[in-house]
């Protein structure tokens, strides 16, 4: 029993993250098309922000969480303003913002990355967070890990929230389901664009924090969670908040069991057969109506 | 230039390149191949996703499993039946996937394709492992240089031919029409789904040969070499940022990537990688059309300036 229970709970705490990594992501595709391929390394940038402020500043990584969520939004709102603004401005058609978008999305990861490999370099980095295992039902978790599922669920459904019920959340479901109408109604995408978009960056940069309070950080950490993401918003539906979190969870037990049942070397053919199977199966995502 | 004309000048080219391996250095020809190859990716490509605007990055899938069966093979196979061979199966493996994928478009398409590369590379690690017994696979006796940059040149050309004869018949007509609207052409009468999946094998048939033919060079294979993304993102920088809508533009773009890759990226790897990232968004947002625009806008100009002398 509690061995089943350590092995959802393994599962249901990656699920947790990379839920929170997707949101972000599928946020911004939904709304403004663009497939933000660089996603990864802006979760890696929380995570280094979070070390430097833990082992420079000495602050408590938790507390620190506001602060990286507010930094990476800034920076968020001026990358979209340096760079995908003209995008959405200039492109004839959506397909056209996809593709360019696509492209400096690599750009970014290009840049981003290396910028840390040249500021960092390439050692993993890491500091000890609440590492002590901890008893529930007969199972050993650790504390940090419980931390941080409590912390990605309480982000993620945060967004949920602010979707459901601000008017901002409304004004954000609304352009997704049409965005001529939106406009119509006065709706602004010149204001609501930026926003998003460092909304995006700012949960990569939570999910990246979060991350570093387990594991070991480099400046290639990103591109996996990247990967992921795209898996968990096909599975979720693209431009579905809610898809997201299940696809999340549905994402990380698949992983624990896969893992568990057969070998590690399984773990990502598992994913990727996952992903395309739905694809195929059910392009709109599982939960499409 | 005229369809025949194009072809000439791509002959040409060919021949004269042919000559190299008798003037050139090691260093300078191991540096023309990459510049074939990249090349010659790029525009096979191009032949399907520039006409279409699908964004596919299965690339790196083909070029693997070209990779692989010239390692499967290498015991007994000769190198230019693998080469062959190679192609053929990347081609088959692209029809069959495609019939399954190509009606899916944008953003999908090309996450599904990538996942597929990947699928494809973690299943031969996992069978390689399980089966027999080992990570990589050790190429005993390697061509010499010559027949394989002859290979590569050999295929370059084919695909610019190719490309030249595509975008003049039927099926480049109507994978243009795909391009600019799936609906219309449909209802225009062009069977799309079969144009998209013919034009889908023949450009995975140049990158499975091309990896077939390239696999030697490293003498040890392994997934992670022959598979890897950045060889299939790579190709697609090279084709966007020439202009996926031309041939000549990704031949320029391939051969000025190779050079500065060759040249920066080995002293200072992360910086060129960061100016390289900057270079492509700058290119991006100002222009859209890539390399071969600048052509096209100098060409618009120079009308524009010799009507205004008439006048």
């Amino acid at each position: 029993m509690a061995f089943w229970f350590e092995l959802v709970a393994t599962g249901l705490i990656t699920g947790g993250i990379y839920a929170l990594v997707a949101l972000g992501l599928n946020l911004q595709y939904g709304l403004m098309r663009i497939m933000n391929i660089s996603h990864g390394e802006f979760l890696m940038l929380g995570a280094y922000l979070t070390w430097l402020g833990h082992t420079v500043l000495g602050v408590n990584p938790l507390a620190f969480l506001p602060a990286v969520a507010l930094a990476l939004f800034v920076l968020g709102v001026a990358v979209y303003w340096l760079c995908f603004r003209r995008i959405v401005r200039t492109a004839p058609a959506v397909e056209v913002i996809e593709a360019r978008s696509l492209l400096v999305g690599f750009g970014l990861l290009f840049l981003v990355q290396n910028a840390a490999y040249l500021m960092w370099g390439a050692d993993l980095r890491g500091y000890s967070f609440l590492a002590e295992p901890i008893e529930i039902g007969g199972a050993r978790l650790m504390a940090n890990r419980l931390v941080i599922f409590a912390f990605a669920v309480g982000a993620s459904l945060l967004l949920l929230a602010l979707l459901r019920w601000t008017l901002i959340g409304k004004a954000v479901r609304a352009m997704m389901q049409s965005p001529v109408g939106a406009q119509l109604v006065g709706i602004d995408t010149r204001v609501l664009h930026p926003l998003v978009f460092g909304l995006g960056l700012a949960m990569a940069g939570v999910a990246g924090a979060l991350l570093s309070m387990v594991y070991e950080i480099s400046p290639g950490m990103g591109e996996p969670y990247t990967v992921t993401a795209l898996i968990v918003i096909v599975l979720g539906g693209l431009g579905s908040a809610l898809g997201s979190l299940l696809g999340g969870f549905l994402l990380g037990l698949v992983e624990a069991f896969g893992m568990h049942f057969t070998s590690l070397s399984l773990k990502m053919l598992l994913s990727y057969a996952v992903l395309i199977g739905v694809l195929l199966a059910r392009p709109k995502g599982l939960f499409a109506r | 230039m005229t369809r025949r004309d194009s072809m000439l000048a791509t002959l040409t080219a060919a021949l004269a390149l042919s000559a190299l391996p008798w003037l050139m250095s090691d260093f300078a020809l191991a540096l023309t191949l990459t510049c074939l190859m990249y090349a010659g990716l790029a525009v096979s490509w191009a032949m399907f996703c520039g006409a279409t605007n699908y964004l596919s990055l299965a690339t790196a899938a083909f070029f693997g499993m070209g990779a692989y069966v010239t390692a499967w093979g290498a015991d007994g196979l000769p190198y230019g039946v693998a080469v062959l061979l190679g192609g053929l199966t990347a081609a088959a493996f692209a029809a069959l996937v495609g019939a399954a994928v190509l009606h899916l478009r944008g953003a999908y398409f090309a996450v599904i394709t990538f996942g597929l590369g990947e699928l494809v590379r973690h299943a031969i690690t996992y069978y390689e492992k399980a089966y027999a017994g080992t990570v990589g696979r050790v190429i005993a006796e390697p061509p010499e240089a010559i027949p394989i940059y002859f290979a590569v040149l050999l295929l370059t050309a084919l695909a610019v031919l190719a490309a030249l004869a595509v975008r003049s018949s039927r099926l480049g007509l109507a994978l243009r029409g795909i391009g600019s609207d799936e609906e219309r052409a449909r209802t225009l009468g062009v069977n799309t789904r079969r144009e998209k999946i013919v034009a889908f094998s023949l450009s995975a048939f140049f990158a499975g040969a091309l990896g077939a033919a390239m696999a030697v060079r490293w003498t040890y294979i392994d997934p992670l070499t022959v598979f890897n993304p950045f060889i299939g993102f790579q190709t697609v920088l090279i084709a966007m940022v020439g202009g996926a809508h031309t041939i000549l533009g990704p031949i320029v773009s391939a051969l000025l990537f190779s050079l500065l890759t060759e040249f920066l990226r080995l002293q200072f790897p992360y910086l060129f990688l960061s100016l390289l990232g900057l270079l492509l968004i700058l290119l991006v947002l100002y222009l859209p059309g890539g390399l071969a625009s600048l052509i096209d806008r100098w060409r618009l100009g120079a009308r524009w300036r010799r009507w205004k002398t008439d006048a």
